[in-house]
């Protein structure tokens, strides 16, 4: 009796680990092989890991790339992860996420020969290619958007964890809104996670309930929860992030700050395949096409097309470097609304 | 002011509720012998199988039944380990929440065909209050069934003295089995109410810490559900307290407000220790 428990449920184990083996081959020769490893948000997120894997799968059509893709389940499975893809000698294996920096940077020291990239982070090896955004940029514009179109003159910011990234998110934000109307309130709030969704939607109510019409969440799926308090709110919006969020509650998602980390993804991937590997510390922006906000679908008429026409001006002064969006709460200090 | 006193009120049982039914599953698991380390992934189950049941049959109510349903498995999967194993509850409790979160993770791929979260199914919407009624209602019925019933006494005997239990001619392992099904189906409710009361969604990681939360507030409760129930009360209010407190205060920064709640426990838990006792045979296997 317990054998045969024992057997079933070993059986049954085998099964789950199993599921979905069919289609597992190698790599073919000539072909570039890329790994990547997600953050613990994980694939799923409609948000950064996700819009990473969009750019490991256009290179997979465009470049006929191998790609393999190892999930992070807490930050303990970073090295490991980071290991075994080194093991299988791809080509290129990204890391997602400025939280693996400190890992990378142990592996790429240890292993010279393997050519890395990281997103969102800084790794100073001579086999690793760093990749940031200026999300302030971006941030900016949709800062200056929000207090275009609030009614309250009050708006808000929904964070995940209160760390530096995340700040550059809230600087650009607070300036932006600042350079449309300078007397704006912006109420700033962290969730603390970029899991835990209801504790982004017990805060996202706590901002609207005070007075806040429009919330900028930047805050990985805890932002899920900002969609649902927003979902029943009349005149009332959000702001979504990384990923284009605009169809998540539609009408009520004004824009999404969308960083392309596909773009930054394959860019790289290009790179390999075109025999000259990027290195060194990257930066993208709205110049490259790999920050910006959305096409507005849902939004559009709410908006109105004046406000698009000044937000497509406030983007030339910052592509032109008239405007320098702040990327930390100090710079915010000192930022003074430029006149356009 | 007033405004300010009833958001903090409502916050609080609302941060309060999905603790509450996992620690008064903790504490009934406990009062029988066996130590539920596996609270957080049987949360995790009842929310996850609770968005499947209710985008199946889009019914809420069906969803909270399935819930509690998954909760209740999972329990009997730890009682069965527990007794007719003789396994250690802590490992089998951790197991259990390695089980409970991959396999969630996996059933999103299979269900939903999109990894990280669910799509949006039908919820409770605002008669989720009645959940947060509910919460308070059991932990006075569980009181009252503990101390005041011949069931309540026999699972307490299990796990205090499970070979009086044998003498009085009872099986102190049906007992427990009885009382960690109980704890399951408790904190898959507790669950339930996070993804389709709350909110109307699965997603990864979604229960956060709230199942240890929970073993620590049975702790703090000295065993008792009314006292858990207080330590999740007070655990709610000041996770309450620093979300509104959050950008009121300049010079504190957010994440020192996030650890607000944590140091309030610490302090409470190192006031009341050295009068706590466990049952005598908790986590011991008869």
């Amino acid at each position: 009796m317990k054998q045969s428990a024992v057997a079933a449920l070993l059986a049954a184990v085998c099964a789950f680990a199993c599921a979905g083996c069919g289609q597992h081959r190698g790599p073919a020769p000539g072909q570039i092989t890329l790994g990547m490893v997600t953050d613990v948000g994980g694939l799923g997120d409609r948000s950064f890991n996700d819009s990473a894997y969009r750019g490991l799968l256009r290179a997979k059509s465009e470049l006929g790339a191998y790609i393999q893709v190892l999930q992070s389940r807490s930050a303990a499975d970073y090295q490991p992860n980071l290991i075994a893809l080194t093991n299988l000698h791809y080509g290129m294996v990204y890391a997602i996420g400025f939280l693996m920096g400190l890992d990378l940077d142990s592996v790429a020291k240890q292993n010279p020969a393997q050519q890395y990239a990281i997103i969102d982070a800084v790794v100073d090896d001579p086999n690793v290619v760093s990749i940031t955004f200026r999300e302030q940029d971006g941030s900016f514009l949709a800062g200056a958007l929000a207090a275009m179109v609030s009614k309250t003159h009050h708006i808000a910011f929904l964070g995940g964890q209160d760390i530096p990234l995340i700040r550059k998110f809230e600087a650009g934000y607070i300036a932006g809104a600042r350079e449309i109307d300078p007397s704006i309130r912006v109420d700033v709030k962290y969730a603390g996670s970029f899991d835990d969704v209801a504790a982004g939607q017990e805060l996202s109510n706590l901002l609207y309930d005070g007075g806040a019409d429009i919330i900028y969440a930047a805050a990985g799926k805890a932002g899920l929860g900002t969609a649902d308090a927003v979902k029943s709110r009349q005149g009332c919006y959000m702001i979504g992030v990384d990923s284009d969020q605009d169809g998540l509650v539609p009408g009520k998602v004004l824009t999404s700050m969308v960083k392309k980390v596909d773009v930054a993804v394959f860019v790289v991937a290009k790179a390999l395949r075109d025999g000259h590997p990027m290195r060194g510390h990257v930066i993208f922006g709205l110049k490259d096409g790999a920050i910006g906000l959305t096409d507005f679908r849902y939004t559009k008429a709410a908006i109105g097309p004046a406000n698009l026409a000044r937000l497509k001006a406030i983007e030339t002064a910052i592509v032109d470097g008239k405007i320098t969006p702040p990327d930390s709460r100090e710079a915010l200090a000192s930022f003074k609304p430029v006149a356009l | 002011m007033n405004e300010l006193i009833v958001t903090l009120f409502a916050l609080t049982l609302v941060k309060a509720t999905p603790i509450i039914y996992a620690a008064l599953g903790g504490v009934i698991s406990e009062r029988s012998g066996v130590i539920n380390i596996g609270l957080e992934g049987m949360m995790a189950a009842g929310a996850f199988t609770a968005v499947v049941a209710s985008f199946a049959t889009h019914s809420p109510i069906l969803g909270l039944a399935a819930g509690i349903g998954a909760g209740a498995l999972f329990g009997y999967l730890l009682a069965f380990a527990a007794t007719r194993f003789k396994v250690d509850q802590i490992v089998a409790g951790t197991g259990i929440n390695l089980i409970c979160a991959g396999g969630a993770a996996y059933g999103l791929v299979l269900l939903f065909n999109q990894p990280g979260a669910s799509v949006q199914v039908a919820s409770l919407g605002s008669s989720y209050w009645v959940l947060v009624v509910l919460a308070f209602a059991l932990a006075a019925l569980l009181q009252w069934v503990l101390y005041r019933t011949p069931w309540g006494l026999r699972i307490r005997a299990s796990g205090e003295n499970p070979s009086a239990v044998v003498s009085a001619g009872l099986n102190p392992l049906l007992l427990r089995t009885y009382a960690v099904i109980l704890s399951g189906a408790l904190a898959g409710l507790g669950g339930a109410f996070l993804s389709i009361g709350e909110l109307n969604l699965y997603s990864d990681g979604m229960t956060a810490g709230r199942g240890f939360i929970a073993l620590a507030a049975v702790i703090f409760g000295r065993w008792h559900p009314v006292g858990a129930t207080v330590a999740c009360v007070i655990f709610g209010f000041f996770e309450a307290l620093q979300y509104v407190l959050q950008g009121q205060i300049a010079w504190l920064p957010a994440n020192a407000m996030q650890a607000l709640p944590y140091i309030a426990a610490l302090i409470a838990l190192a006031g009341v220790t050295g009068r706590v006792r466990a049952p005598a045979a908790d986590g011991v296997p008869f």
